[in-house]
């Protein structure tokens, strides 16, 4: 299972990475997110606000790629013919979803680097990331958070025709609840408890505190933590979506 | 009388096939969640950054959402065709191009048009902004002005999907570049200058602007050079556009990659 989880991660990183045009998207949409918190913040004064904007905005596009790149990797199965194959693979269903929505962060990364760059070539963001070892760690381990999360969510993916469409809803509610780039402070207070339940959340905060040099290890650790929960639902919820989906016999509808 | 036929039949049909396998627990969120979360996002970030009014964000973003389904309108219906494999048998067939795919693109832009009115209501009502009715049917004017412009724009946008394979990623690209071109997010005086020469040249940037005006209670008069300006910008996309569907077809037919995707 485990080689089938990295070679599936594998494949679908290079086939994700595979179109340049589709990059240049990954890389547009988190430097139009900055550049719009850039020209309102306007913090020439506050450098580490536009880092922190720079980080969000980031995060804000790996969410994106995770929960409309996988929506559109099992639309692309359904369309293919190629859903049932998998559901009907002795590997548990779950070891062939989870390396697509985990693959999908992984090329969030992308973002991460073309935003950083974007600040500080055009806007003198400072590019001093204060603990870098844990700004490596923080890295990978918000990837695998928001990656398992939209697990949870490709759980439903399977089960709608329509789950491109689904995923596309599903942006900007996370974007707001987690507080990329809208302090959860200026947010009416049930927003607050809402993001610590969600993994952008965690991997954001994990990242903006190895960058700004405060306490990152707490968040990276509940980065895990969140996986691991994520993990557990999203394969139940799978399991018995899957069930549902073959009792409806609606895997092959496109 | 054949290209009526064509443009409202062809549509209507064209229509319901994309949307009545759609269940309406998607439909309804993805429709109208979409457009509300995104005017408060910026209206948010704007509290926070203590720029510019809810209203400000309330009406730009309003727009934005007229502006996505009239770049979408006619890039989905070429690419929607590509993808069913649908494209050569209709370029095959003498129907009037215009008509086949404004035909397929108009229902879809009504939808957003009425999409963005509730979002915007709704938006209204949650960051408590307030508008009289004549301000309400004025911005209403504006935004008809705006969806010409935005459709006739995106017929160019369409016209790439005769030869690219992409079209929908592109238009996507586009209307992610006006969040910040046209103004709806970030006032336009921030912009440098560069950046506003293009933003005068685009769609949707007078009309935003016409429609800030007149929700501060001026005049249609007071902004009918903001809005004739819009009307006239859409004219030249507009031809631009047919010309742009004549030259891709014969491009695509010749590179034999209307059957691609």
């Amino acid at each position: 299972m485990i080689r089938a989880f990295l070679s599936g991660m594998w494949i679908h990183v290079v086939m994700f990475s595979r179109n340049p045009f589709d990059l240049s998207g990954v890389a547009l949409w988190p430097i139009l997110y900055a550049s719009i918190a850039y020209y309102l913040l306007d913090a020439k004064n506050d450098p580490e606000l536009l880092l922190s904007a720079s980080l969000g905005a980031a995060v804000m596009l790996m969410w994106s790629l995770v929960v409309i790149g996988s929506a559109a990797a099992l639309e692309q199965q359904r369309w293919l013919g190629t859903l049932e194959l998998l559901v009907a693979a002795p590997v548990p269903f779950v070891v062939i979803i989870a390396p697509i929505t985990v693959a999908s962060g992984c090329v969030g990364a992308y973002s991460l680097l073309a935003t950083l760059a974007w600040g500080t070539l055009l806007f003198d963001v400072p590019l001093s990331i204060e603990e870098p070892l844990a700004f490596a760690v923080a890295v990978p381990a918000a990837v695998l958070a928001i990656g398992m999360l939209g697990l949870v969510m490709a759980s439903t993916f399977v089960l709608y025709r329509a789950a491109f469409h689904l995923g596309i809803a599903m942006q900007y509610p996370v974007w707001i609840a987690t507080g990329l780039l809208v302090p959860l402070s200026v947010l009416p207070d049930v927003v607050g408890k809402i993001s610590w339940f969600l993994a952008p959340s965690w991997g954001f905060r994990a990242l903006q505190e190895a960058a700004l040099g405060a306490t990152p290890w707490p968040e990276i650790g509940m980065c895990f933590v969140v996986s691991a929960a994520y993990a557990i639902v999203g394969t139940l919820c799978l399991h018995a979506f899957v069930h549902v989906a073959r009792a409806r016999a609606s895997l092959k509808l496109t | 009388m054949n290209a009526l036929r064509v443009f409202f039949v062809g549509g209507l049909t064209s229509y319901r096939a994309l949307f009545n396998w759609i269940s309406p627990w998607i439909f309804v969120p993805h429709t109208l969640g979409y457009p509300v979360f995104e005017i408060l996002f910026f209206a948010y970030l704007g509290r926070f950054a203590e720029v510019q009014s809810d209203e400000f964000f309330l009406i730009g973003n309003a727009f934005m959402g007229i502006a996505v389904t009239g770049f979408f309108g006619m890039s989905s219906a070429i690419a929607g065709e590509r993808r069913s494999q649908t494209l050569p048998s209709l370029l095959a067939s003498p129907a009037n191009r215009l008509a086949l795919f404004l035909g397929r693109a108009v229902p879809s832009i009504v939808t957003g048009v009425l999409v963005a009115a509730i979002a915007f209501a709704i938006c209204a009502w949650i960051l408590d902004v307030r508008f009289t009715g004549g301000e309400l049917w004025r911005l209403a004017v504006a935004a008809l002005v705006s969806s010409f412009a935005c459709t006739a724009f995106g017929l160019c946008l369409g016209s790439l999907g005769f030869r690219g394979r992409n079209v929908s990623l592109f238009a996507d690209m586009v209307t992610g570049s006006m969040l910040v071109l046209s103004g709806a997010n970030v006032p336009l005086e921030r912009l440098p200058g560069y950046v506003q020469a293009v933003s005068n040249v685009l769609p949707l940037t007078h009309g935003i602007e016409a429609g800030r005006r007149l929700g501060d209670g001026e005049s249609l008069g007071a902004v009918s050079g903001l809005l004739g300006t819009e009307l006239a910008i859409g004219a030249v996309y507009l031809v631009v556009g047919v010309a742009l569907l004549r030259f891709f077809e014969y491009e695509g037919r010749r590179s034999a990659t209307l059957e691609a995707f």
